[in-house]
C-alpha cells in the first residue's frame, strides 16, 4: 500500500499560531504528522510519500528518511496549478495496491473501542473537508478510482473502526483536541504502560521545585522549568522547552514549544506559542515580547547577541589585562610547590566538536595561600579568558560541558554558549541542565554583567573554595 | 495628543489614544500629570482606552502606578472600553482583580455615583 501525506494544502488559522507548518502543530507535544506517520507504520505501508508546500526545509528535517516510523519517506514539491485530485491521478501507477491518503489537518481520533488491528476492516472511503479530500481510503485501484471521480461518498469509513476523524479547521478545533487529549485521552495514543495512573503525563528533565502544584491530567514536555509556587493543571498541556516563572497559574492552557511565561501571571483556556497569545473561542491573537509577560525562547543570533559579544569582548580583554602581572607572578610558586598544576580537560566545542579546556586544580591535600589567591582572584580562568579573546569561547555563559560526562546534556540543549563565568560560580544550588536552559533564554548584556561580577566577588569573598558541583 | 483629558460631573476622562508601551507611557504619565495638576479638584478617574489596541507590562505598570497615585490622594480610578487584546493582558496579568474594568465611560462614570 502506498501513502501520500499532503502538506501543501494552506491553512489560514494556523498562521496564527506562529510559524509552525500546520503539519508539524504539536497535538498532546507530538506533531500531526508524527501520528500520521505511525499510523502508516502500524499498518505496514512502506513507502510514504510527503507532498512539501510551505514549511517544507522543516517539515524534511522533522520527518528525515522516516527510519523513525520504518518507512522510506519520499519528497515532492506541489504544484500550483494542480489539485489534490490531479496529483492523485498523476501518480495513479503507484496505488495499483492501495492508497492510504492525509490531505490537511486532520487529526485521526481514536475512540475507546479502537484497536490497530480495525485498519484492516476499514472499507474503501473518503472523507472530505469542503471540497478537498481530508482522507482517502483504498485497497486496490478499483477501490479508489470511484472514489477520484467524486462518486459515492460515505465521509463515515473511519467512523466504522472506531476512528473520529477530528478536522482542524480552526484555532478553536486545534485547542479543543489539545484539551481532550490533556483531559485524558491521550493514553489511547501511547503504548501500554506509558501513561501514569493519574492520566498525568511529565516528560524528561522536567524540573519542578517542591512548592510547584501539578495537577492531573496534564502533559508536559520535554526540559521545561517551572518556578516555584507554580500551579499547573488541569488540562494544562506544556510543549517542550518552556520556561514557567514563578507564582504563575496555568490552567485549561496549551502552551507551545519554546516559550516563556512570566512571573505572577494567569493563563486560563488560552494558547501561548512563543511570543503570541491566542483565544481559542475566537481566534484573537496577540503578539507580545516582553519577559515580564510572554516572550519566545529564543532559537537564532540576535542582534543582541552580536552585540553583547563585541563588548564583552572588550571587558575580557580589561580582564586579561588586570590579570596578567599577577598571574605571571602567582604561578611559579604554584607551580614549583606542587601544590596546583593545570591540566586539560575534554569538553564539548559549539563550533568544532571538542575544546581540551585547562582546569587548574589542587594535587596535594595542603593548605595554601598562594593556591587560595590563585584563586580567589580567579587567575585560575586567565587561560581561558585567552580563549575568549580568541572567540573560542564565551566571558559568560553555561558551564563547559565535558565530554563524555556531560554528553546527554549537550545533547538537550538547543543552544551551547560555554563561559569563562556561570551561574555555579556563585550559587551553590546549580543544577547543570537547567540553568543551562536558563541562561540561553535570560542570556543579556544585563545578565551577563550580573553572572561576572557576582561571579568574581563570590570567588574573591570565598577565596576560590570549590563549590559542591565544582 | 496623546492623551485627551475632560471633565464630566466632576470626573476625569482620560482618553488615550494610541497603545500603552514602553515607548508611550513616559508621554502618557506626563500629559496626565500636567492636566491632573491644572484640574487639581478632581480626585476620581475614568480612563477610556477604547483605542488602545496593544498594551505591555510597562502600559499596565505604569496603569498601576497611576491608580496607586490616584487613590493615595483619596480618589478612585476605573477602567473603560477596554478592547480584547488589552483585555487579554489584563486577564493573564491579573490585572482585572486590580482594577474596575466597565464596558462603557457612561457606566464607569455612572459607578462613581
Amino acid at each position: 500500500m502506498h501513502a501520500v501525506i499532503n502538506t501543501a494544502i494552506h491553512c489560514p488559522w494556523a498562521a496564527n499560531l506562529g510559524d509552525t507548518p500546520w503539519a508539524l502543530l504539536p497535538v498532546a507535544n507530538r506533531p500531526l504528522i508524527d501520528y500520521w506517520l505511525e499510523t502508516c507504520s502500524n499498518q505496514q505501508m512502506q513507502s510514504v510519500q510527503v507532498v512539501l508546500g510551505e514549511g517544507a526545509e522543516e517539515i524534511e528535517r522533522f520527518v528525515g528518511a522516516g527510519d523513525r516510523w520504518h518507512v522510506e519517506v519520499e519528497y515532492v514539491f506541489a504544484r500550483q496549478s494542480e489539485t489534490p485530485h490531479d496529483y492523485l491521478e498523476s501518480i495513479a501507477k503507484h496505488w495499483d495496491d492501495g492508497l492510504f491518503y492525509i490531505g490537511g489537518p486532520i487529526f485521526l481520533r481514536h475512540r475507546q473501542a479502537f484497536r490497530p488491528e480495525l485498519f484492516q476492516q476499514l472499507p474503501a472511503c473518503r472523507h472530505l473537508h469542503g471540497e478537498l479530500p481530508y482522507f482517502l481510503f483504498g485497497r486496490c485501484n478499483a477501490a479508489i478510482q470511484p472514489l477520484l471521480r467524486g462518486g459515492e461518498d460515505s465521509n463515515r469509513g473511519l467512523e466504522e473502526i472506531h476512528i473520529h476523524p477530528f478536522i482542524l479547521d480552526s484555532v478553536g478545533a486545534y485547542f479543543e483536541i489539545n484539551m481532550k487529549m490533556a483531559a485524558g485521552e491521550f493514553v489511547r495514543y501511547v503504548t501500554a504502560g506509558y501513561g501514569t495512573a493519574d492520566r498525568s503525563s511529565v516528560g524528561f528533565n522536567v524540573r519542578t521545585p517542591p512548592s510547584s502544584v501539578l495537577q492531573a491530567p496534564i502533559i508536559v514536555g520535554d526540559d521545561c522549568r517551572f518556578g516555584t509556587m507554580t500551579t499547573i493543571g488541569p488540562n494544562a498541556l506544556i510543549a517542550n522547552h518552556v520556561i514557567v516563572d514563578a507564582f504563575t497559574e496555568l490552567s485549561n492552557c496549551l502552551i507551545l514549544s519554546d516559550t516563556y511565561i512570566g512571573r505572577n501571571l494567569e493563563i486560563h483556556g488560552k494558547i501561548v506559542s512563543g511570543n503570541r497569545v491566542i483565544d481559542p473561542s475566537d481566534g484573537t491573537s496577540m503578539t507580545i515580547d516582553d519577559s515580564w509577560v510572554i516572550a519566545r525562547n529564543r532559537t537564532e543570533l540576535r542582534t543582541n547577541d552580536v552585540v553583547r559579544c563585541i563588548f564583552l569582548w572588550f571587558v575580557t580583554f580589561g580582564l586579561v589585562l588586570l590579570q596578567f602581572l599577577p598571574f605571571c607572578l602567582l604561578l611559579p610558586p604554584l607551580l614549583l610547590t606542587g601544590v596546583a598544576a593545570f591540566r586539560k580537560q575534554l569538553c564539548h566545542d559549539p563550533h568544532r566538536g571538542y575544546i581540551e579546556l585547562p582546569v587548574f586544580q589542587k594535587k596535594k591535600n595542603v593548605k595554601s595561600a598562594f593556591y587560595r589567591l590563585f584563586r580567589g582572584l580567579s587567575l585560575d580562568r586567565f587561560p581561558l579568558l585567552l580563549l575568549v579573546l580568541r572567540g573560542r569561547m564565551f566571558l559568560c555563559g553555561q558551564p563547559p560541558l565535558r565530554h563524555p560526562q556531560d554528553d546527554a546534556v549537550v545533547g538537550q540543549l538547543r543552544h551551547y554558549i560555554p563561559g569563562v563565568f556561570c551561574y555555579r560560580d556563585y550559587n551553590r544550588d546549580s543544577d547543570l541542565l537547567t540553568d543551562a536552559l536558563w541562561y540561553a533564554h535570560i542570556r543579556s548584556l544585563f545578565e551577563d554583567l550580573k553572572i561576572l561580577v557576582k561571579a568574581l566577588v563570590s570567588r574573591f569573598l570565598t577565596a576560590g573554595r570549590k563549590l559542591p558541583e565544582e | 495628543m496623546f492623551v485627551n483629558c475632560s471633565k464630566e460631573g466632576g470626573i476625569g476622562v482620560v482618553k488615550v489614544s494610541d497603545s500603552l508601551t514602553a515607548a508611550t507611557v513616559e508621554m502618557f504619565r506626563d500629559q496626565l500629570r500636567s492636566w491632573q495638576e491644572a484640574e487639581s479638584d478632581v480626585l476620581n478617574y475614568v480612563i477610556d482606552l477604547g483605542e488602545v489596541d496593544f498594551m505591555d507590562s510597562a502600559g499596565l505598570g505604569t496603569l498601576i502606578a497611576v491608580l496607586k497615585r490616584i487613590t493615595e490622594r483619596g480618589g478612585d480610578m476605573k477602567i473603560a472600553c477596554l478592547q480584547k487584546k488589552p483585555r487579554m493582558v489584563f486577564e493573564i496579568t491579573r490585572a482585572y482583580k486590580v482594577f474596575e474594568i466597565y464596558e462603557s465611560v457612561e457606566e464607569a462614570v455612572q459607578a462613581f455615583e
